[in-house]
């Protein structure tokens, strides 16, 4: 069973070791790894494909030197093998339109404005990476611990087995 | 004997009576002169000995000014001029030009003295014609005074007017840097708040995990003996550089390899340290009595890490706010001496991520201080770069240079590798309401580069754009010292 992996793209250090710290808790289950860019980002997701992982959620700032983050959703959204990672942006300085684009066109997930409640963001992560597994996995029991247990409960009777 | 007589002469009697003359005189014929319209007859200080009647046409008597002439008179049949010249010998006053075909007579010294004998009718007219002649100039005189003098108080009159004029455009101006000022805060403010937005996430979120760890890890120090080494790994988290790359991806899959009984967590933390902290922290690592000092020293690292994006957050916010204030300056209607670079170093700052994209690059050398508003200077600067960003779509290269040009001027060019700007808009895009941005909610209303040009005009300064050689454009202040 391949991994299933959380990528942070977040071109400021200090924010993406805090978001690492809010997020360790799922690190049991769910790896993290981070990129400082959108370039860095690409090379990430094409090592994890080539790892034979997979990308349940990818957590992305906005503005970033060299390219902005919905760019980045987009072609996540456009390529096979991401597009069913969960895509949540999490930025002070999206503007109205580039975040239209990023729901329209990269079927945005989630929205997290910063400074984030660290409370609302592992909730969120949770979210969605239930959402993830119950479209991609069969065996959901694993998850109980780290995910939304009410929901995947609800998943697995409504499949009818275990 | 002569006998003293009234003497008023019209000037039609002198033409009359000298024209009845000429049929039977050849040697008064001799004396006739024609002239064509346009001609001069006699030039202001030239040497002159003629005396000159007109008997047909009109002469315009004309003063060289400095660069054009006065008209002071048009003379008729029967004036006469050159009068002074002959008479004193001095160089002539005034330039005499035909003001249309003319006929004169001149009379020089000897032809007058010949008059005198041969003809004294003539003589006798000749007197009487000069008295009325000089006469009549000092009416002349006396009414053009007079008339200067109304001039006088009506000009004074236009004067207050003007100042009046001037003192409301003036008050007008400065309203419009208001409130050009105030589009501008407006427009940083927002931009500051999303600036804020990942120091403050950085630093809350910081914060609360010094909180929320720190008296556990005082609680696990005291009980641990050993624990020398606590200060050594936070000041190594501390200077702790961040790197993201496959070659650092690769290090810490390494180390997991390694340490299977490490959780991720755990081995990116050593990952990240320096050399001297990791071999101090090996040991450690794969020893499970040590386990709790391990992780002891691997949180003393990372607090180190947040306690320094603590430092470097609340830093930058300081200096957001602080090139904020500089913009949100009262002016208490005094200059000041500024060197501009600290403004143009403001702004640079407070645009933040505008400029994520953009390589700037600086040539900002020793000038001497600006006497100025620092606020409404750097209000052009904002303009200016804020025009360049948006002109390069926020990709490409900001030059902004600075010189002193050793007489007085400090001179600051901010170019950029935009498209340029076409030369049929480079006299209109300083003129209020010129835009090509789209209406409704964009920077400045249109007049950003206008209210520029305005405040720079107030310092007595000069701005203009030109091409950059390789593409793009340059916008050139002129700044004068100051008093």
């Amino acid at each position: 069973m391949s991994e299933i992996y959380i990528i942070c793209v977040e071109d400021e250090p200090q924010v993406l070791d805090v978001i690492v710290k809010d997020l360790e808790a799922m690190e049991e289950v769910f790896p993290i790894e981070v990129a400082s860019s959108v370039a860095e980002a690409r090379k990430l997701i094409k090592e994890i494909h080539q790892q034979g992982g997979r990308i349940g959620l990818a957590l992305c700032d906005h503005i970033m030197p060299g390219e902005y983050g919905v760019d980045l959703l987009i072609e996540m959204q456009n390529n096979p093998f991401t597009r069913n990672t969960r895509k949540v942006l999490i930025t002070g300085q999206a503007g109205l339109e580039d975040t239209i684009m990023a729901v329209n066109k990269a079927r945005l997930n989630h929205y997290i404005a910063k400074p984030w409640n660290p409370e609302e963001l592992l909730e969120i992560v949770r979210l969605e990476l239930t959402q993830y597994v119950i479209a991609t996995e069969k065996e959901l029991l694993r998850y109980m611990s780290v995910l939304d247990p009410v929901r995947l409960q609800e998943e697995i009777r409504s499949r009818g087995y275990i | 004997m002569a006998t003293f007589r009234r003497n008023f002469v019209s000037n039609a009697d002198i033409v009359n009576t000298i024209n009845s003359m000429l049929p039977d005189s050849t040697w008064l014929r001799g004396l006739l002169r024609k002239y064509h319209s346009g001609e001069v007859i006699l030039r202001e200080g030239q040497e002159n000995d003629s005396l000159f009647v007109i008997l047909e046409g009109q002469v315009s008597m004309e003063k060289e000014g400095d660069n054009l002439s006065t008209r002071i008179d048009l003379q008729e049949p029967g004036d006469f001029f050159g009068l002074l010249s002959f008479h004193t010998g001095k160089p002539v006053f005034t330039t005499s030009r035909a003001h249309s075909d003319v006929t004169l007579l001149a009379i020089n010294h000897q032809s007058f003295e010949e008059i005198n004998n041969q003809y004294p009718n003539i003589s006798h007219t000749l007197q009487g014609m000069v008295f009325s002649n000089l006469a009549h100039r000092y009416k002349r005189v006396v009414m053009l005074h007079v008339e200067v003098d109304n001039l006088s108080r009506e000009l004074e009159k236009e004067k207050d007017q003007l100042k009046h004029t001037i003192k409301v455009l003036e008050k007008t101006r400065n309203m419009l840097i208001s409130q050009e000022k105030m589009a501008v805060l407006g427009e940083l403010t927002a931009g500051l708040a999303h600036e804020m937005n990942n120091p403050a996430s950085a630093l809350l979120r910081s914060v609360d995990f010094l909180v929320k760890n720190l008296p556990e890890m005082f609680d696990k120090s005291a009980r641990i003996q050993e624990k020398s080494l606590m200060r050594f790994f936070f000041e190594s988290g501390q200077q702790r550089e961040f790197v993201s790359s496959e070659g650092q991806r690769e290090k810490t899959r390494n180390l997991a390899e390694k340490y299977p009984d490490l959780g991720r967590p755990e081995v990116r933390l050593m990952s990240e340290m320096h050399p001297d902290a990791f071999d101090a922290l090996v040991p450690y690592a794969s020893n499970s009595r040590k386990r709790e000092l391990f992780e002891l020293y691997l949180e003393a690292f990372q607090t180190g890490v947040f306690t320094n994006s603590i430092t470097l957050s609340a830093s930058r916010i300081e200096n957001l706010v602080k090139s904020l204030r500089s913009f949100s300056r009262h002016n208490k209607g005094e200059r000041e001496k500024m060197d501009i670079r600290k403004g143009i170093g403001e702004t640079l700052m407070i645009l933040g991520s505008r400029l994520k994209n953009i390589e700037v690059e600086l040539n900002l050398p020793e000038i001497p201080p600006v006497n100025c508003y620092p606020g409404e200077i750097n209000q052009v600067w904002t303009n200016i770069i804020i025009n360049a960003c948006d002109a390069m779509e926020e990709k490409g290269r900001l030059i902004v240079s600075c010189r002193y040009d050793g007489s007085g001027s400090v001179w600051v060019d901010i170019a950029d590798t935009g498209p340029g700007i076409p030369a049929k808009f480079r006299k209109k895009i300083f003129s209020p309401s010129f835009t090509t941005k789209a209406a409704g909610g964009e920077f400045g209303l249109g007049l950003g580069l206008s209210i520029s040009k305005s405040i720079v005009e107030k310092h007595q300064g000069i701005i203009t754009v030109s091409d950059r050689p390789g593409g793009g454009a340059v916008f050139t202040v002129r700044l004068p010292v100051g008093n």
